[in-house]
């Protein structure tokens, strides 16, 4: 099992078209072995092609993508990678132990069924149909699939959809496990939340480009990690002095609203939170109504999706 | 693979409105045309109504359960993913389609039996090498379609499979000698059908020399239809 060292898969400079839309962009990345990586990005951000384009699903129309040094399809056909799409149907007018079978026997490395069954969770339901299955039910099939033997690379996209709360914990559970033992893990998702708590690294894809690659903490902190929000009320006597807010210790980003009583609304995004409102007391202001709030990782991944749009629409000017 | 080809068997033996349609209905209609007919009559050219529908319903049967077998479940498998979910497993790529004809040739051998048993009670009288020289012709014949099968199933959408099927199942039966022998007339175009090809490989039974000319058509056929359906395989890979 494993490969200890070296690359368990590599995209370079792939970029795949579908028309005129850029699905991909000129994608550079490298998954080490055991790395537990969440890929983000909004609707049409390249998840699920560059997932297809891993698994050899389709051909990028330029770039190399490999799979432990090899073409995706080599990969496959020798048990390495185990997947869960999110548009992978299942086999109809069978029974779920049927298909968890199928998947075991057809797997160069195949597991027993019922130790699939088992780590999939779906013991209790194995002689139903699988056209009889919940949303969440069908998505555990699907992950029993993926697991069905010794891979050394999981791939998931999108595998929590449909699933409830508890049975999503079980999910991640299960995964943990996997990645326990030495596989890596690379998962879509578009809750953060998964990200945050499982992932060892993030990856934001935006447009078909990869805009951030590191730990959850990283991309918090390259967004700015939290948010210093107060008011500046005339009455209280300090003016507004834009310059003197923005050259606070860790400050990233400003905003200030004014309303019609002549109240200014502040809201900074600051990497260094504590020293930014020490030093606002020290230049002598009286913020009203002071909030510091920490930024989830959602917030962050909006906050360097929404810069990279900005950065596009004046750079397209 | 023998995993995948017995679960696309078993599955298919499971569904119940499929064997309905592919077993039971060529059955009912055969009975139909005996009393229609009246079960001593002839039709043209002297054959008895009794030989001549069960040749012509066993072939209906056996066309209909491999067209709407292949090509209805790889349009809808198409659409709901299972074959890219297939194409993440070690299995080569012509397993599936492998798998959908093995199950196509299994349910036609119900289709043709229930069908001749029928004639044998009515009092079809043929020796036991014609009987079982007919059922393998027949069965092998499907094939063709199976062929056909497959190729549609890649060409067509789910929502658009299930009447180009039927357009094409229906036409090709009309003209073809399965509600009524061809006239002599259409005898001439009927050898471009293969369902009148198909419906020919009979005529041994009749006293007949085997018939050749469809023979060869049918194996024309079947290069044409794996053709295509090979191209058109190929081409929904590259899609995914």
């Amino acid at each position: 099992m494993g490969t200890g060292t070296g690359e368990v898969a590599a995209f370079r400079n792939v970029s795949k078209n579908y028309g005129r839309v850029k699905a991909v962009n000129g994608l550079d990345l490298v998954l080490r072995p055991g790395e537990t990586v969440a890929l983000l990005g909004p609707n049409g951000a390249g998840k699920s092609s560059s997932l297809d384009l891993l698994l050899g699903l389709r051909e990028p129309d330029s770039g190399t993508v490999e799979l432990f040094g090899g073409a995706p399809r080599d990969a496959i056909t020798s048990g390495r990678v185990g997947a869960m799409l999110q548009s992978g149907g299942l086999m109809s007018d069978v029974k779920v132990r049927e298909l968890v079978t199928l998947a075991c026997k057809v797997h160069p490395k195949g597991h027993t069924p019922d130790e699939v069954l088992t780590t999939a969770g779906i013991t209790e339901i194995a002689d139903r149909r699988v056209d009889k299955l919940s949303g969440g039910q069908e998505q555990r099939v699907r992950f029993a699939l993926a697991v069905a033997g010794a891979n050394d690379l999981i791939v998931l996209d999108e595998p929590t959809t449909g699933m409830d709360v508890s049975v999503r914990r079980q999910f991640w559970d299960a995964m943990r496990a996997q990645a326990a033992a030495g596989r890596t893990v690379l998962f879509a998702t578009h809750y953060l939340e998964e990200a945050d708590s499982i992932a060892d690294r993030v990856l934001v894809l935006h447009k078909g480009r990869l805009i951030a690659d590191g730990t959850s903490a990283e991309i918090k902190a390259k967004a700015g990690a939290r948010r210093i929000g107060f008011e500046l009320h005339p009455s209280d006597g300090g003016r507004l002095d834009e310059a003197l807010l923005r050259s606070l210790p860790g400050t990233v980003g400003l905003d200030i609203g004014t309303r019609t009583d002549g109240v200014h609304t502040v809201r900074i995004r600051s990497t260094d939170a504590d020293a930014g409102v020490a030093a606002l007391y020290k230049a002598g202001l009286y913020p009203r109504g002071l909030e510091v709030t920490s930024l989830g990782l959602e917030q962050a991944f909006l906050t360097i999706t929404g810069e990279q749009d900005k950065d596009d629409e004046e750079s397209a000017r | 693979m023998t995993t995948l080809i017995k679960l696309e068997i078993l599955r298919t033996l499971r569904n119940k409105r499929y064997l309905m349609f592919t077993v039971l209905y060529p059955a009912l209609l055969y009975v139909f045309f005996i009393s229609a007919y009246g079960s001593g009559g002839t039709v043209a050219g002297g054959v008895s109504v009794k030989s001549y529908f069960m040749v012509s319903m066993a072939t209906f049967g056996a066309v209909g359960a491999v067209l709407t077998g292949s090509a209805q479940r790889i349009s809808l498998e198409r659409k709901s993913g299972w074959t890219r979910q297939l194409r993440l497993t070690a299995l080569p790529g012509h397993a599936y389609t492998i798998g959908k004809i093995a199950a196509c040739a299994v349910t036609t051998l119900p289709a043709i039996a229930v069908v001749f048993a029928i004639g044998a009670i009515e009092g079809v009288d043929l020796t036991a090498v014609q009987w079982l020289g007919l059922a393998a012709a027949l069965w092998l014949g499907s094939f063709v379609f199976a062929a056909l099968g497959v190729a549609l199933g890649y060409a067509a959408q789910p929502d658009a499979v299930q009447p180009a099927v039927m357009i094409v199942y229906m036409l090709m039966a009309l003209f073809g000698g399965t509600w009524f022998p061809v006239s002599d007339s259409l005898k001439t175009y009927a050898r471009f059908n293969p369902v009148y090809d198909y419906n020919q490989l009979a005529t041994f039974i009749h006293g007949q020399a085997v018939a050749t000319s469809a023979v060869l058509a049918l194996a024309g056929f079947l290069a044409l239809f794996a053709a295509a359906a090979a191209y058109l395989y190929r081409k929904d890979a590259q899609q995914a």
